[in-house]
Parts: structure tokens; C-alpha cells; sequence
């Protein structure tokens, strides 16, 4: 039952399938579609648009500091204090909203616009600042980054606790941001539309303007792009600013998806991101990468995460399945990269 | 330049040093005087200093209980040493903190042991040096040496939960219900406790309700939010939730309200987190399960001066301060008076 092309043209078909199965993305895409074939099987309700949108809504604020943590990667860097900073920019959000402007829970909808877009100012603001220090402690303390964010992360945890005393903040929020713009069809919310038009502009930004070839030629050869004539240093600068800054928007999202600032809502998710980032096929090493894989690898983890526990099993299978899917897409790298000659 | 430079550096140098030296000697003869006064007023039996070594202060339980604790120490005019972690809540952390103020040889020792077994030295070295022992919320094993033991009961907060959740869907006898219940973790032993208490009274007063999934959040309100949102999904006719701890009631009522669902799926949570309080009157969450942190640390107190300046021994070796029930019924006073506060 072979196409009449296929079957004149044997070869042409094959390399077509070959040069199908060395894109990243389109593994990812596949991984994906039997991910949720094999979920709807177990469970028929999985596929649904309800899932859809539960997918979306935990995949918004994860996306965020993925994004940040492949352009920080593929600088040849890392960035631990990410999910730490979602924690602090979200409760200093909610106390600046609670506390500064004395805005109560009792604001909600439309009305609760012009306080809730003061409180996305100043968590952004506050994610770029712990994006300076990074930088700072990376350039000119020469910290490796490893430790630079690790520092920065207890601080910022420590921070959050003493702002909020350990206990959510809540203020003026609309919840309807946050839920699917129609529930029987449209299965994603107004909050996920936003995180969208960020993601694909900071794509083009890497992928087509001359912030992302920077930032290539620095996690690539630091030094050669010295001799080049760009400014390491400085590009090394705007890309943690850039990451700590939309962990500081991730911030804003969990606090319109929760109506609060909870010091321990960024709990784990650094590693979340840099399993995503790692599963989308961003190499460690640096250099490599894309948002296009970045975004389906984010895709990938609340697929696994929402379809156990839609099938009932325990989140500890997550852990597992993750971990598969990590050593699967690394162990591809290597081996398309020249048979995996690399320990 | 240079030398001038070098010859301000020397002599800054040399001025921080003379007022280190300079301060640190005032210190000692300082801590030398206090010293003297002190050993002078015990051998007149006065001052009394008793050291409160709790869990993780980031804990709102721990704020709460501090709040108590001050109080107290000051309307009977002893000395409060508090201390513990700022975060983590484990012995190893512990240990070394209460070996710490055992040195500064208190009149009594107020413990919340983070471990039953690995405290216990720490509880026999302190009573071997004529130090009275208390134990707050958790215990050591062997209690024959402590003064008094005071705690809240989960297992019994379990058991209210699971009433005021029956209360609420209006359980009828012949009827079937699902209800889930939102963890935090499965080896916390409090929230061992509370699902204990929770599925045995449910089994034992309520058979048509039945327990159709546990999951756990990692004390991150987000991921309670997520699992809240799969349930919803998965089922339909979902009638009630059980968060165990305050961040799943969090993230719990989050997602009822983002779906729209807040008249149709009753939310019991626990710990009277202010921002949960206020969501009993919104209608949001149905009754909260609140524990009384700052009595238990008011008693703790009592119980040690008590036995200090008149030899009495406390009434009961074991007191269980009983869990209150925060609902629509409850009179602002009383939400006022249970809602966890911190300075």
C-alpha cells in the first residue's frame, strides 16, 4: 500500500525520514503524540479540552523561566535562583499590592487591573535585580555560576520568608485571566495567550536578531568572541537580567493563578526548567539549543505530570518517567553529534 | 599615587584593627559583668531564662507560636531565648542549635523535637544538668524525664475535617460521594496523622463516601493547584476536597474559584493561614481546621515557672490542646483570636 512517490523513489523517501528523525523537534512532537495517545488509551477522559487547558495553565509559568534558563545555557552558563525568584517576586508583588497600596483579596475582577499591573512592575523589576547580582558575582567576583545562583537562591528563599513571615499573601486579583477563554473550545486562558507572544518574540530574538548570535558565540568560544570584538561580559549581564526578569514575570503568573504571593510557590522549579530546557535538546555544555525545543520540552513534563495523576499513579512516577525522557534526549545528542564518542 | 594610595590603605587598616581590638575588649569585660549579675541573681532564685527551640521558622506554626511564647514571657517576666532553624525542619540542623543553648545553662528548655529518636540525648543531656525539659507539639520517646508534654492532635483534626466535609455536601445514608484529599508529603508525619484521621472516621461514620486519590504538592501551592485542576477534570462529580495543610488549601481554593466551581465542591483545609481565613467568608473554603500554636506555647511556659517558683508539678504529663473548627458559624472574635499571626 505503498504511496506511488515511495515507492519510485525509495531512497528520497528514506533520507526524507533520516533527516525527520535527526530534527530535535519533531522527536518532541512525536514523543508528545504517543505521550497522549497512550494517556487517552488508559484514561479516555485525558483527551479533552479540560486536559488541554490544565496542561497550558501549569505549562505558562514553567515556560518562563525555561525560556530564560536556554538562553542562560546556551551562554554557557546556568541559573539555579530561578524558582527561588519566582517565590520572592511573587510575595513581594502581593506585599507591595496588600501592604504598600493597602489593596484587599475583596478587589477582584477588571477593577483589580491598575494594582495588579503594579505589582507585574515590580516583580519583574525584582527578578531583573537578582539578575544583576547573578551577573555581578559571575563577572567581576568570578563565581562559577553554578555557585553564584545557588548563593543567590538561598538569599532570595530567605527573603521571601521574612517579606511574607511564611504565609501567603493575598490581594486584588481577576481569576478569569487565568481560566480558558472558552471552556468547551479555547483551552487556554488569557495569562497563557500573554506568556505565548513572549515566548515567540524572545524566539526571534535568539533564533534571528544579534542578542541571540551573542549569545551563542559566548557559550560556544568565550574567548574567540572576545578576539571577535563583542563584550562578553556584557552580554553575559543581559542574559541573566533577562532570566532572572521573566522568573520575575513566572512570579506574577503564579500570583494571578493563585490570587496570592506564596513564599514556596516557586519550590523545584529550576530543575523543572533545566529538565525542559535539557529534554528540549539544550546542551549543557552550551552553544546549542532552541525555544521551538525548549517550549515542547516544557510541553512534554506537564503532559507527563497531568497524565499520572489523570491515570492515578504516584507523582513519584513523574521523577521516573522524567528522568527516562532526560537520559533519552541526551543520549540522542551524543549520538547524532558523531556516535557518542563523548563520555 | 600609588603610595599614598598604599599608605591610606596601612593606616585604614591599622585604625579597624585598634577599634575591633578596642570593642571586643569592652565586650569581654561587659559579658564578664552580666555574667557576675546573673550567677548573683540566681543564687537569689529570681530570674527565671527558659530557651524555646522550635521547628523551621518559616513555618506560619512556628510564627504563630512565637507570637504565644513572647507574650507569655513577658506577662511573667522571664527571659525567652527563641531559636531554631530559619527553614529547615530535621535534627541535623537541630542538634547542634539546642547543644548551642544548653551551654548558656537556661532555667528550662522548651524542645519541639524534629526527631523522637535523635533528640533524646539532647533531652537526657539537658536534664542531667538540672535543666527543666518540656516538649511542644512533637516528643521525644521517652517521656519519664519531661516535665510535660503539649501537643495538638492531628488525628483528631482528620476526623473534624472529615465531619465538617460530610456536613457540608449534605451526606445522606444510601448516597455515593468522591472526595480526594491534597497532601503535602507522604512521610510528613502530620500529614500521616491528619489522612489517618480522616479516612478512619470517614470509613467508620460516612461508607458512601469514598476516597477516590491522594496526591501531593511538595508544600508548593501551585502544584496543589495543578493536582486540584486534574481532579476536576478527571472527576466530574467530584464533591469534596480535603487540603491538609495550608499551602494545598491555597492552591486548593485557587483552582475552585479559576474553574468557577466555588458553590459546587466543598474545600476543607487546615492551618488559619490569614489569607485562608478570609476565604471562609467568601464562601470559598468551607471550614478550616485550625490548631492553637500560641496556647501550646502559653501552657509551655506556665507549665516550667509553675514548677521554678513553687515546686508544683503540672496537672497532666500529657496535655492535647484540641483542634478548633473555623466556619461561616464562627464569630469574628473567635476567627480573629485562631488566625495564625506573626510579628
Amino acid at each position: 500500500m505503498k504511496s506511488i512517490s515511495s515507492r519510485l523513489r525509495p531512497h528520497v523517501g528514506r533520507r526524507r525520514l533520516r533527516a525527520l528523525a535527526s530534527n530535535q523537534s519533531a522527536i518532541l512532537v512525536g514523543v508528545l503524540i504517543v505521550l497522549i495517545g497512550v494517556f487517552s488509551a488508559l484514561e479516555p477522559k485525558f483527551f479533552s479540552v479540560a486536559t488541554a487547558g490544565n496542561i497550558l495553565t501549569d505549562w505558562g509559568s514553567v515556560v518562563l523561566i525555561a525560556v530564560g534558563m536556554t538562553y542562560v545555557i546556551i551562554s554557557g552558563g546556568i541559573d539555579l535562583s530561578v524558582g527561588a525568584v519566582v517565590g520572592l517576586s511573587s510575595v513581594t508583588a502581593a506585599w507591595t499590592m496588600a501592604t504598600v497600596l493597602g489593596v484587599g483579596q475583596d478587589v477582584q475582577g477588571s477593577a483589580a487591573y491598575g494594582t495588579m499591573l503594579v505589582g507585574a512592575v515590580v516583580s519583574v523589576s525584582v527578578g531583573a535585580l537578582v539578575g544583576l547580582i547573578n551577573a555581578f558575582l559571575i563577572n567581576k567576583l568570578h563565581i562559577a555560576p553554578f555557585i553564584a545562583t545557588l548563593a543567590t537562591m538561598g538569599a532570595c528563599l530567605g527573603f521571601s520568608v521574612i517579606i511574607s513571615t511564611g504565609m501567603p499573601i493575598g490581594s486584588a486579583n481577576d481569576f478569569s485571566l487565568i481560566a480558558p477563554i472558552d471552556s468547551s473550545y479555547v483551552p487556554f486562558s488569557w495569562a497563557v495567550v500573554a506568556v505565548i507572544m513572549v515566548v515567540t518574540i524572545l524566539g526571534f530574538f535568539l533564533h534571528k536578531a544579534r542578542f541571540g548570535l551573542y549569545t551563542y558565540a559566548v557559550g560556544s568560544n568565550a574567548f574567540a568572541t572576545r578576539v571577535a570584538g563583542i563584550n562578553v561580559e556584557r552580554q553575559r549581564t543581559k542574559v541573566y537580567v533577562l532570566s532572572g526578569a521573566l522568573a520575575g514575570l513566572a512570579g506574577m503568573y503564579v500570583y494571578i493563578r493563585l490570587g496570592a504571593g506564596s513564599p514556596s510557590s516557586g519550590n523545584g522549579r529550576e530543575l523543572d526548567a533545566i529538565a525542559a530546557a535539557v529534554i528540549g535538546g539544550v546542551a549543557l555544555s552550551g552553544g546549542v539549543g532552541t525555544i521551538l525545543g525548549t517550549v515542547l520540552g516544557t510541553l512534554i513534563l506537564f503532559t507527563v505530570q497531568s497524565g499520572l495523576i489523570m491515570v492515578g499513579l504516584a507523582p513519584d512516577w513523574k521523577k521516573v518517567v522524567v528522568a527516562v525522557l532526560i537520559a533519552a534526549a541526551v543520549g540522542a545528542q551524543s549520538l547524532r553529534r558523531g556516535g557518542g564518542s563523548q563520555p | 599615587m600609588k603610595r599614598s594610595f598604599k599608605l591610606f590603605a596601612v593606616a585604614g587598616a591599622a585604625a579597624i584593627l585598634a577599634l575591633t581590638t578596642g570593642c571586643s575588649s569592652t565586650d569581654n569585660s561587659e559579658t564578664a559583668e552580666t555574667s557576675a549579675a546573673e550567677s548573683e541573681a540566681t543564687v537569689e532564685g529570681d530570674p527565671i531564662s527558659i530557651a524555646f527551640l522550635m521547628g523551621a521558622e518559616a513555618d506560619p506554626f512556628f510564627q504563630a507560636m512565637k507570637v504565644g511564647a513572647e507574650e507569655e514571657a513577658a506577662a511573667l517576666g522571664v527571659e525567652l531565648i527563641w531559636q531554631g532553624d530559619p527553614a529547615q525542619y530535621s535534627p541535623e540542623t537541630q542538634i547542634p542549635i539546642v547543644d548551642a543553648v544548653l551551654a548558656l545553662n537556661p532555667t528550662g528548655l522548651v524542645l519541639i523535637p524534629t526527631d523522637p529518636k535523635a533528640l533524646q540525648a539532647s533531652v537526657d543531656k539537658a536534664v542531667a544538668a538540672g535543666i527543666i525539659v518540656v516538649n511542644v507539639d512533637t516528643r521525644v520517646d521517652d517521656l519519664s524525664n519531661v516535665l510535660t508534654f503539649i501537643t495538638g492532635d492531628n488525628q483528631d483534626g482528620g476526623a473534624k475535617a472529615a465531619d465538617a466535609l460530610a456536613g457540608k455536601i449534605g451526606y445522606a445514608e444510601g448516597q455515593s460521594y468522591q472526595v480526594v484529599v491534597g497532601s503535602s508529603s507522604p512521610t510528613a508525619t502530620t500529614n500521616q496523622a491528619r489522612l489517618e484521621g480522616f479516612t478512619n472516621r470517614i470509613a467508620e461514620m460516612y461508607p458512601g463516601i469514598e476516597i477516590v486519590d491522594v496526591a501531593y504538592s511538595e508544600s508548593n501551592p501551585e502544584k496543589a493547584s495543578t493536582n486540584v485542576n486534574n481532579w476536576l477534570t478527571k472527576y466530574p462529580d467530584l464533591s469534596g476536597i480535603f487540603a491538609i495543610d495550608g499551602t494545598n488549601a491555597s492552591g486548593a481554593s485557587a483552582a475552585i474559584e479559576a474553574k468557577g466551581l466555588k458553590d459546587k465542591i466543598a474545600l476543607v483545609g487546615y492551618d488559619a493561614y490569614p489569607d485562608n481565613v478570609a476565604k471562609i467568608k467568601s464562601g470559598l473554603i468551607t471550614a478550616l481546621i485550625a490548631q492553637d500554636p500560641a496556647a501550646e506555647a502559653r501552657l509551655a511556659i506556665q507549665a516550667i515557672v509553675n514548677k521554678v517558683k513553687d515546686g508544683v508539678d503540672p496537672e497532666s504529663r500529657e496535655v492535647v490542646i484540641p483542634n478548633v473548627i473555623l466556619d461561616s458559624s464562627t464569630s469574628d472574635a473567635d476567627l480573629k483570636t485562631y488566625t495564625y499571626v506573626a510579628n
